[in-house]
């Protein structure tokens, strides 16, 4: 029997607010344990949550970029469960009136993964085990989330893969989080179900919680499809269950049964007002959401005629493509200062986090210079290459390194000059040349590159040189 | 009416242990106060919207906290009721 496989994300992602979503604490990574927390977000009685208007925002930004309708009235809605990571053992989450609802993320494939709903919620605490105990840091809890929960559309690990990627990204570029999924900014929750290929019906579900990997959640979802189709291959049933994956084995455990499943018992929210959401202010979050990836991607090979695999690396990264722009629109040529971005500038930048934050020591102004100077033909590649070498690591100007001179001796007219010297200092050679020795014309382009240091566009020069031997 | 098996599993949740006999007695004070939650669904409709409307408890969104970072706590005040343990607060162990 042929089987597929059936999957449904679950995404939680940190929102890049300053403060928590109830109280003044700042929202900073990290700090020593239970030094970002106040009688609010440690969930002390008789204090009462006040609702952060960028969550709201965020959220809302979240969504439109990922195509959702959003609730012009939604509320805040009460979770109990009980945890130490949970002062108040509840969650204030969101039930029933989700803030988004009914969007998608495109993959490149044109496939869309539809999106449910996007909810906000808050954070809870860190959970420390050792020594017969169990350590808490509230500094977390209550820092805003939005749980991203889509439709069970994914049907491959590479999809899953492409899907979260494309989250991440999105949410980078509307500025609404860094979904850093090793500080836990960004994390997954994986529900897979194998079903008869062909068949519309749902099975059983298990649910692996808490992927903080890329990497680790695409083969968790491979091992997952292999070990429910030998399941069902051998006459089994899939048990439901909350599974946590082994980084070391590649395989999955359970963690706790159905048996065990929570009920939340949600109730609306009774510290916290309604939010009405005038469409005038959606519309103004509209208007400052910036090109997203997918469009920027389809831009810049239809338009820009950026080669695809070039054009992908640039839009990865939202400050690339923003400096890449900027050298665009004063001047510099698409395709050059693409080339140039992902093979010599990215060359020099170690990690995904430093591409991330693209602080590089050449301004973009100087890079559209660079490649102006290329384009025109007043500098060759290598010499712009040789250029950038140095801007990148010393920083500085263009002209701090090819002097005006040099760029001005690159002229048309001079390069015509250093030519007719050429010939006139290689009688041997023209003669050879005129006599059909085609390779004698390299003994002149040997003059011209000594007599320019190597910084002339030889294509040009050896133009030159066969219109004055004609 | 609610049944010998949903007080079980209640009481399962939150975490109290209900013998046989208390039960029994949780049944019949179940359905009073079931009855009275009833009386109240009878003032109100038991919708949402209904019930903010009534009460005028809803805010526009520009009315809501700015976002802007206030001092929080010292570690010391913020554990002063517990034994800290390195800034921690110490519990039983939750996981196995």
């Amino acid at each position: 029997m042929k089987y597929e496989l059936v999957v449904g994300l679950e995404t939680h992602v940190e929102l890049a607010t300053k403060t928590k979503i109830f109280c003044g604490c700042t929202t900073a990574f990290g700090g020593a344990p239970n030094t970002h927390c106040c009688p609010i977000c440690t969930g002390q009685p008789g204090t009462l949550p006040v609702l952060n208007k960028r969550v709201i925002e965020y959220g809302i930004r979240a969504g439109l970029a990922t195509h959702c309708s959003i609730n012009t009235v939604t509320h805040l809605d009460r979770k109990n469960y009980c945890y130490p990571d949970l002062p108040k053992a509840y969650q204030i989450s969101q039930f029933d009136k989700p803030l988004c609802y009914n969007g998608y993320v495109e993959l490149e494939s044109g496939k869309r993964i539809r999106i449910k709903r996007i909810h906000v919620e808050e954070d809870a605490g860190k959970l420390v085990h050792e020594r017969g105990y169990t350590f808490v840091d509230y500094n977390r809890g209550g820092v805003p989330l939005i749980e991203i929960v889509a439709e069970p559309d994914v049907s491959s690990p590479e999809e899953a893969r492409e899907y979260v990627e494309r989250l991440q990204q999105i949410m980078r570029y509307v500025g609404v989080s860094d979904c850093r999924m090793q500080e836990g900014s960004m994390r997954c929750d994986i529900n897979i179900s194998v079903r008869e290929a062909g068949t519309t019906a749902f099975t059983t579900r298990t649910e692996i919680k808490n992927m903080n990997s890329v990497n680790f959640m695409e083969k968790a979802i491979a091992y997952e499809f292999e070990r429910q189709k030998e399941v069902y291959s051998s006459g089994g049933k899939i048990e439901q269950a909350t599974l946590r994956y082994d980084e070391h084995t590649g395989e999955t455990y359970p963690m706790r049964t159905k048996e065990d499943a929570q009920d939340y018992r949600y109730f609306p929210e009774p510290d916290i007002l309604t939010v009405n959401i005038p469409e005038s202010y959606i519309e103004s979050v509209k208007a400052s959401l910036p090109e997203l990836p997918l469009e920027k991607l389809r831009r810049y090979t239809a338009e820009l005629g950026i080669p695809e695999a070039n054009a992908r690396l640039i839009v990865k990264y939202k400050a690339v493509a923003d400096y890449f722009e900027k050298a665009v629109s004063l001047g510099a040529s698409a395709r050059r200062a693409a080339n140039m971005i992902v093979g010599n500038i990215y060359a020099s930048i170690a990690t995904e986090d430093e591409k991330e934050k693209f602080q590089i020591a050449v301004s973009a102004e100087e890079f559209a210079k660079l490649i102006r100077l290329t384009d025109e033909g007043k500098i060759n590649t290598t010499m712009a290459q040789i250029t950038l070498g140095k801007l990148l690591e010393n920083g500085g100007a263009v002209e701090d390194y090819i002097s005006m001179e040099e760029l001005a001796g690159m002229g048309e007219d001079d390069l015509r000059r250093i030519c007719e010297e050429a010939i006139a200092a290689s009688p041997k050679a023209v003669t050879d040349f005129k006599a059909g020795k085609e390779k004698a014309i390299s003994a002149m382009f040997g003059y011209v590159k000594r007599a320019t240091q190597g910084k002339a566009d030889i294509r040009k020069a050896e133009a030159i040189i066969r219109s004055l031997l004609q | 009416m609610v049944t010998r098996e949903e007080i079980k599993t209640l009481a399962k949740l939150a975490k109290l242990d209900f013998d046989d006999a208390r039960c029994e007695a949780f049944e019949g004070e179940f359905a009073e106060i079931i009855a009275f939650a009833d009386t109240i669904n009878c003032e109100i409709s038991g919708d949402n919207d209904t019930i903010n409307e009534v009460g005028g408890r809803a805010e526009d969104i520009m009315d809501l906290r700015e976002d802007e970072v206030r001092p929080s706590l010292d570690n010391e005040k913020i554990t002063s009721n517990v034994e800290s343990e390195n800034g921690y607060f110490p519990v039983r162990r939750v996981v196995k």
